[in-house]
């Protein structure tokens, strides 16, 4: 399939940075975004026969993206619980650290309440996280989240406007900390 | 007031983000990923599955002719005892 290949290696150098960065987004670690990214783009490499056209190919790579994401975070939960029974791994160690998580392409001077910004999306629904990050982070209208998420534009809506409202509360809560600091 | 602007702040964090890159050999990773999936043909799968299939019935054919051997063994120790051991 050597038309296929060439489809392929186009839709990775145009949405790479898309899939890296929501998946850098949703897991806050730089080697599981890196490896979240190839299982992205081998299930789009394996599924290209079968892509039927129904959406542009952005989306389609978005849905496989956070489906991967969510996949991800499932397992890597499921481990850690496992953790407890069991004693201090490196990858546990590693769980601890999300909290602390520095995005490459931060300002410097922001790094800080960034961080303590991803530590509290952490904490947000699927649904509310993955509308938030779209919206936020990503630039994305209501219209292009509700066509990725298969949901609608008013729906969106709500998730985002509940997804700020719980982060504000948050935020509040975690001013008390920050002021002892 | 002080509360809200931090909120602010932080909620602001992020504005002027710039996207981070993946590293330069990610495609090479990607496309060696998909020749090892390839490797597996779908029949060697089928090949192995049917394997599988074969010694575990083969087992439990084995330990139900086992089985079987042991009751009438068993059954026949209980009539020669019940005949020898008569107390009458």
């Amino acid at each position: 399939m050597p038309n296929y290949q060439i489809l392929f290696e186009r839709l990775y150098h145009e949405h790479k940075t898309l899939v890296y960065n929501m998946a850098l987004h949703y897991l806050q670690n730089i080697e599981d975004a890196e490896e979240v990214t190839q299982d992205v783009f081998v299930k789009v490499y394996h599924s290209l026969t079968h892509f039927q056209q129904k959406s542009s190919y952005k989306t389609w790579i978005y849905r496989i993206t956070i489906n991967q994401c969510l996949d991800f975070t499932k397992k890597k939960n499921s481990r850690k619980r496992l953790y407890l029974f069991g004693s201090k791994s490196e990858n546990e160690r590693e769980y601890l650290n999300t909290a602390t998580f520095e995005h490459p392409g931060i300002l410097m001077e922001n790094q800080e309440t960034a961080a303590q910004l991803f530590a509290v999306i952490n904490t947000l629904t699927e649904n509310q996280k993955t509308a938030f990050l779209l919206s936020k982070l990503d630039g994305l209208s209501n219209p292009e989240i509700a066509e990725i998420m298969e949901m609608s534009i008013s729906a969106v809506e709500s998730l985002i406007f509940r997804a700020k409202g719980s982060l504000q509360e948050k935020l509040s809560k975690k001013f008390t900390e920050y002021r002892k600091k | 007031m002080e509360k809200d602007q931090w909120i602010q702040t932080v909620l602001n964090s992020t504005n002027g983000m710039s996207a981070a890159m993946p590293s330069d050999d990610l495609l090479a990773k990607i496309q060696l990923k998909i020749k090892q999936r390839e490797k597996v043909a779908p029949t060697t799968v089928w090949w192995i599955a049917a394997s599988i299939a074969v010694l575990v019935t083969l087992n439990v054919a084995l330990l139900q002719k086992a089985k079987t051997r042991d009751n009438s063994t068993s059954s026949y120790l209980e009539h020669t005892l019940n005949q020898s051991n008569q107390l009458y």
